[in-house]
């Protein structure tokens, strides 16, 4: 087995004394493509943080290629390379933007090339947007100018905080084949924090849920999150928009976070005992887990999704396809509490 | 009102006609300040760098004083650079009294907190999402502090020319230190005060004129620099 490109071992990081992540132990295999999945402020963009060694952890550890690092650690500062929420040009032209980093790797040789095949790999012709002003671009232009700038780099490890939030829909297509470009052509390694799960579903090889600054799943569990209210039944769950009662077990705090195993997916509504609910959604997508090769639908209940892993049969006999509408069953005594 | 008109004619025969007197008080103003805000900018922007940029204890405090220092008035800092370059004073043995070095370290003590303050302040407004572009292209630590100071360059420049201005525009050190003394250390500002009290309103009106003209190319050069 290869030696991971990261390990991070006790990782502890604080701001003003107050604990943002927590990461006992973590390995991250070259090559892979890392997902990080949470609300706002659970820890993903410290955690890309501190692995683009931007900062460094207030405790612990964190290993690239088996040797710690830190910021401006030699050993890592040309390898890693960190792409922020919200896109920052310098005050220079596109050309300059792009080029910085080769500049800074003392490359001159093949510059002019290395920056136009990485404009056009986001989708910006070099002719119209090489000499433009960092002023003169739109929002989802200056997002692409600074993947393009990564790209150039042609890094051993990409890490992507939110990269399509923030622009149009052709924009977002593009920078997300261009990511994944990088992946297959230069075997970059991908940690990707994203509020797009189905795109992470798709191209990751595992996901990380974080809540809290903790890390509390890898993989496709069904994430609700309170606020929790007593329902006039008497339970405790959420109203949902179609007026569906969607019910949990006794939460410890109103704002904790239900792990909701969903055990069955039909197109008839099940039979029912003490502890099990049903409830009926809509099939939003179908989706493959590359990693696994198994195949997974979301369905909407309400305005939440739920992923459910299902057999390649039901899509065969058109059981379950985007659109229908189904009923899942999940167990009130299974909820998991974080 | 005459009197004033005859001023503008006469310093356009004293500064046509390149007299002697005239140009060595211009030649010793553009010598004096370029040692001093060279001397300021040097140590000034590393310093307001630092101020702006890192966050320490004492820093409020020190960013006070630094300010407060912004308005030191000339005279105070002609006595006081006086009393160390005197004879009897810790400097004395340098025999800096006097002399154009002399009122160079007065004004650089002038422009050195308007400098460091006003970089700090241009440090401090920079986007904070700067410096993670900076670090995560790969840049080490003199990579960002030079990128840094690049993209402040707007901030830092108008500093300098604050700070050249009132170094250029100064009197109480140059008369204090300098001693005025004719074909050595006079600089414009004292020659024009000088001049005024002779009733000689034709040279110190060249020399007004000398300097609007001066503080005209610096911000010409300036704003060339700001368009790249």
């Amino acid at each position: 087995m290869d030696l991971p490109i990261y390990e991070i071992r006790s990782l502890k990081h604080s701001y003003a004394g107050k604990t943002v992540l927590e990461v006992e132990h973590l390995i991250v295999q070259p090559a892979a493509i890392i997902g990080l999945i949470g609300p706002n402020g659970s820890g993903k963009s410290t955690l890309l943080r501190l692995l683009g060694l931007i900062e460094r952890p207030s405790q612990g550890n964190i290993l690239y290629n088996g040797q710690f690092v830190e910021p401006f650690s030699d050993e890592a500062r040309f390898h890693i390379t960190l792409l922020p929420q919200e896109p920052f040009l310098m005050k220079r032209s596109v050309f300059k933007n792009v080029s910085y980093g080769l500049k800074l790797r003392g490359n001159s040789g093949d510059t002019a090339d290395r920056v136009n095949e990485a404009l056009s790999l986001v989708g910006l012709s070099s002719e119209d947007f090489a000499q433009r002003p960092w002023y003169a671009l739109s929002g989802g232009e200056a997002q692409r100018v600074a993947l393009a700038a990564r790209l150039a780099l042609t890094p051993k490890v990409l890490l992507l905080d939110e990269p399509t939030a923030n622009v149009d829909a052709a924009s977002a297509q593009l920078i997300k084949e261009a990511t994944l470009r990088a992946r297959q052509e230069l075997g970059t390694t991908l940690i990707v924090a994203s509020h797009d799960w189905q795109w992470l579903y798709e191209i990751c090889d595992e996901i990380l849920h974080l809540f809290k600054g903790k890390i509390f799943g890898r993989g496709r569990e069904t994430i609700i999150f309170g606020p929790w209210q007593k329902l006039k039944t008497g339970k405790w769950g959420k109203i949902l928009s179609d007026k569906q009662q969607l019910q949990v077990s006794f939460p410890p705090n109103q704002e904790a976070a239900a792990v909701i195993d969903i055990l069955s997916v039909s197109h008839d509504r099940p039979t029912t005992s003490g502890e099990d609910i049903v409830l009926s959604g809509t099939v939003s997508r179908l989706s493959l887990e590359r990693k696994t090769g198994r195949l997974f639908a979301t369905i909407l209940v309400g305005d939440f999704p739920f992923n459910v892993g299902i057999a390649s049969e039901q899509v065969k006999e058109h059981t379950i396809f985007p659109g229908k509408t189904i009923f899942i069953r999940y167990r009130l005594d299974q909820i998991k509490w974080i | 009102m005459d009197f004033i008109l005859e001023g503008f004619f006469e310093a356009y025969n004293l500064l046509v006609s390149g007299n002697a007197e005239t140009y060595s008080a211009i030649l010793a103003t553009v010598k004096v300040s370029s040692y001093s805000i060279v001397c300021s900018l040097l140590l000034g922007i590393p310093l307001g760098f630092f101020l702006g940029y890192f966050n320490f204890s004492g820093k409020k405090t020190l960013r006070t004083i630094v300010d407060t220092l912004m308005a030191l008035p000339t005279v105070f800092i002609g006595l006081i650079v006086y009393a160390f370059l005197t004879h009897r004073g810790p400097l004395g043995n340098f025999s800096l009294l006097f002399t154009l070095p002399g009122i160079a370290i007065g004004q650089t003590i002038l422009a050195l907190p308007i400098v460091i303050g006003l970089s700090a302040t241009a440090i401090e407004s920079m986007d904070k999402k700067l410096r993670i572009t900076i670090m995560s292209m790969g840049a080490n630590r003199r990579q960002l502090f030079l990128t840094s100071l690049w993209e402040s360059r707007h901030g830092i420049l108008a500093g300098a020319i604050a700070a050249y201005g009132r170094v250029m525009t100064e009197v109480g050190i140059s008369m204090m230190v300098g001693g005025n003394i004719k074909w050595h250390t006079r600089t414009i500002t004292t020659a024009i005060a000088l001049e005024t009290n002779k009733g000689q309103f034709g040279m110190g009106v060249a020399l007004g004129l000398v300097l609007l003209t001066i503080a005209f190319c610096v911000n010409l050069s300036v704003s060339v620099l700001r368009r790249r």
